[in-house]
């Protein structure tokens, strides 16, 4: 006899699932959008990005265990903190290479640093695998049968924030049109008097402030350890080419794709498979829209 | 001099002056190395490091305390020789392969099955020994090695203690589930632990089966809270129990037991946890109350004392097996009367019946560890200490059951 709840439960199921992806969504989103205007007006592939959102997370654990510093609110100095490293990263080091060689310099420079930093992070903290744990994080919500935790309900509304904020910067502010018009056409940028390598550095910049606050937020939501790194990456890897390069609605876009696709499979096909279906998405993207859903959102600068 | 001439002349001598040295070390001190690899970095790295501080504290003993061991006449130094694997299977089998061309005979396991198995494999092909406190997987055992040896029994008989802890239980749980990762070790250990809980009359729920790398296991536990099993066993390593545990806090998933065979014992599981690790049960290969002894470390009392009185490291059982590898080695050796006849040495390992600080040590024809002799002891967190809870000649406290919901826990 078929059970009278089973299509109730199913129901409450499936948006259970489609609610914890859209969490999970939103966090990848704004771990891969510092990665996305890096790429999207420079061009460079950063795969030190991931080591930017680890040394955030740990940076923000150092802060609340030395100064009882929550970690949603240490994204702000995190970030700030990063967007001078970032600048001087990519003027001091990426800069000088790329001018050398090519733009694919870049490439071998930032993996070469990621892997220089992550055996630091090693050396400095261990390879143990560390969490933040503040008093809530232990908490959750629950409307009938479905559970949300706290932690996840903040860092999401968190990275909104944050998507929001740089999407007002770019598009309401001199600086903002100062980086658009850098990423379109830095020949006529520079003739308009912008000064192209300062803008370029202020770009990376918050680029890795971006990748920074996203590792604050993303120490309470899930353990992690110097080689968490590559994960980081890889993901805002698959964002971009879900959603399209260089716009913060382009990287929330790929980014909760990702997490519903991942969400669903992990809940009705199994766990194992989510990285095989992530996979097969991303090259079924590859092969029928390769600029993403939203495309590139600085024209055809390069 | 030219250039040419000169880097000749240095080239030579830089080759030359090790040879000259060894041969006059060689000399003055017989020394007995112990190779391998162990995780020092990446997701293995929290028991990689225990067992490989466990090898570190038994050649400090030996080497400090006793002055070296006697064998054949001769007193014996013994030095380790160890890499770190990172966790990567890959990196591991091409630094054994390495020391397997450099000529070292005897080997010490890393940890993982994951790793242990394809190193196991080389060690074998080029007829040289290892002991391992590292992997339980059924396959190092057989597919047909002989000179392999584990300190833990194979993986698909490592749960009959805890199913036989189950049948101690009051009230009687109905229905088990398991998640487990998809892994040598964890899948295998899963499979044996369902088909002895299945044959006890207990109902066995659909598995959930993890990915090796995972970092969210959300909707894994919805579909917990949907089948509400009574205990939910987790065949994982420590850093994925510790996701498992902190994201069932987070969600307020409940169960009457919670078993993770692997996370419960480290200390950073209570780090991660605190207050909620009390009440979660777990499996250990040693206790330091155990009333073990023998000739190297004496008593379980005296290595703990003697471990902590020398390593920061907290103390795991880890600590113990690793240490546990290098006295069946030593104690073989000891039997032989020399540490060159590897064929000798391989076969006295294999009769190896010895009570030592770890237990007997006694390994099954094909190499596992005795599945009665060193089976594991079930172990539950309670007021932030592990107590043993089964079985019942060893405990040392009663088992808490049903556990308290996570957010009654003090």
């Amino acid at each position: 006899m078929r059970d009278p709840n089973f299509s109730d439960r199913q129901a409450m199921l499936i948006i259970q699932t489609a609610l914890n992806g859209l969490v999970l969504g939103g966090v990848y989103s704004l771990a891969a959008v510092g990665f996305s205007l890096i790429f999207g007006a420079l061009g460079i592939v950063n795969l030190t990005h991931g080591i930017f959102v680890i040394c955030g997370a740990y940076a923000a654990m150092v802060l609340f265990h030395v100064f009882g510093i929550d970690p949603f609110l240490a994204t702000v100095p995190v970030a700030i903190a990063f967007f001078f490293i970032g600048y001087a990263y990519q003027r001091g080091l990426i800069q000088v290479a790329i001018s050398r060689a090519s733009l694919v310099a870049s490439l071998l420079v930032t993996f070469g640093v990621a892997l220089i930093m992550r055996n630091l992070l090693q050396l400095v903290f261990s390879p143990d695998v560390r969490t933040i744990t503040p008093s809530y994080s232990f908490s959750s919500l629950t409307f009938g049968s479905l559970r949300i935790d706290i932690v996840r309900l903040i860092a999401v509304l968190v990275s909104i924030v944050f998507l929001l904020l740089m999407a007002l910067v770019l598009s309401k502010t001199a600086f903002g049109r100062r980086i658009r018009a850098t990423a379109q056409q830095p020949l006529a940028a520079n003739l308009s008097g912008v000064n192209v390598p300062h803008v370029l550095g202020q770009t990376f910049g918050l680029g890795a402030a971006f990748a920074a606050a996203s590792g604050a937020v993303l120490g309470i939501v899930q353990p992690f350890s110097p080689s968490s790194e590559d994960f980081w990456t890889l993901n805002a890897f698959i964002v971009v080419v879900l959603g399209g390069v260089g716009s913060p609605s382009g990287a929330l876009l790929g980014g909760i794709l990702l997490g519903l696709i991942s969400s669903f499979t992990a809940q009705f096909i199994g766990p194992s498979y989510t990285n095989a279906v992530m996979f097969l998405v991303l090259v079924i993207m590859l092969l029928i829209r390769p600029q993403g859903l939203l495309g590139s959102a600085f024209g055809e600068s390069r | 001099m030219d250039r040419r001439s000169f880097l000749k002349a240095t080239g030579s001598s830089v080759v030359l002056a090790p040879a000259v040295f060894s041969s006059q070390a060689n000399a003055q001190d017989a020394t007995i190395q112990f190779a391998g690899s162990v995780p020092m970095t990446g997701a293995a790295s929290e028991t990689g490091l225990n067992v490989k501080f466990g090898y570190d504290c038994a050649v400090k003993f030996i080497n400090e305390k006793m002055g070296g061991v006697d064998i054949g006449g001769k007193k014996h130094r013994v030095t380790l020789n160890l890499f770190d694997d990172a966790s990567d299977p890959a990196r591991a089998t091409s630094l054994i392969q390495k020391q397997v061309d450099e000529g070292v005979n005897f080997f010490l396991g890393s940890f993982g099955s994951n790793i242990v198995l394809p190193t196991c494999a080389i060690t074998e092909a080029a007829g040289r020994i290892m002991v391992q406190a590292g992997g339980g997987s059924d396959l190092i055992f057989t597919q047909g090695r002989r000179r392999v040896f584990g300190l833990f029994p194979r993986a698909s008989r490592q749960f009959a203690s805890t199913a036989a802890m189950f049948k101690t239980l009051n009230p009687q749980p109905q229905t088990v589930m398991f998640i487990y990762t998809n892994d040598a070790f964890s899948k295998v250990s899963a499979e044996g632990a369902s088909k002895e809980l299945e044959a006890a009359g207990y109902k066995v729920l659909n598995s959930i089966a993890l990915p090796a790398q995972v970092s969210d296991v959300t909707d894994a536990l919805g579909t917990v809270r949907a089948a509400n099993p009574d205990i939910l066993v987790c065949s994982t390593h420590d850093a994925t129990s510790i996701l498992i545990a902190r994201q069932m806090v987070a969600t307020n998933t409940n169960v009457k037991m919670l078993y993770q065979t692997l996370g419960p014992q480290t200390a950073a599981y209570v780090e991660a946890l605190g207050k909620y690790a009390n009440g979660v049960v777990g499996a250990s290969y040693w206790d330091e109350n155990a009333k073990y002894k023998g000739s190297i470390f004496g008593s379980a009392k005296d290595f703990a004392e003697y471990y902590r009185a020398n390593f920061n490291r907290p103390l795991t059982y880890h600590m113990a097996s690793g240490a546990g590898c290098i006295v069946a080695y030593v104690e073989a050796m000891k039997k032989v009367g020399n540490v060159t006849d590897r064929n000798a040495i391989r076969d006295a390992l294999a009769g190896l019946d010895l009570e030592t600080f770890y237990g007997r040590i006694k390994f099954t024809s094909q190499g596992d560890g005795d599945p009665v002799l060193l089976g594991p002891m079930v172990v539950q967190r309670q007021k932030g200490d592990l107590a043993v809870v089964y079985p019942t000649e060893a405990a040392t406290a009663p088992t808490l059951y049903p556990a308290l919901p996570w957010q009654e826990r003090t």
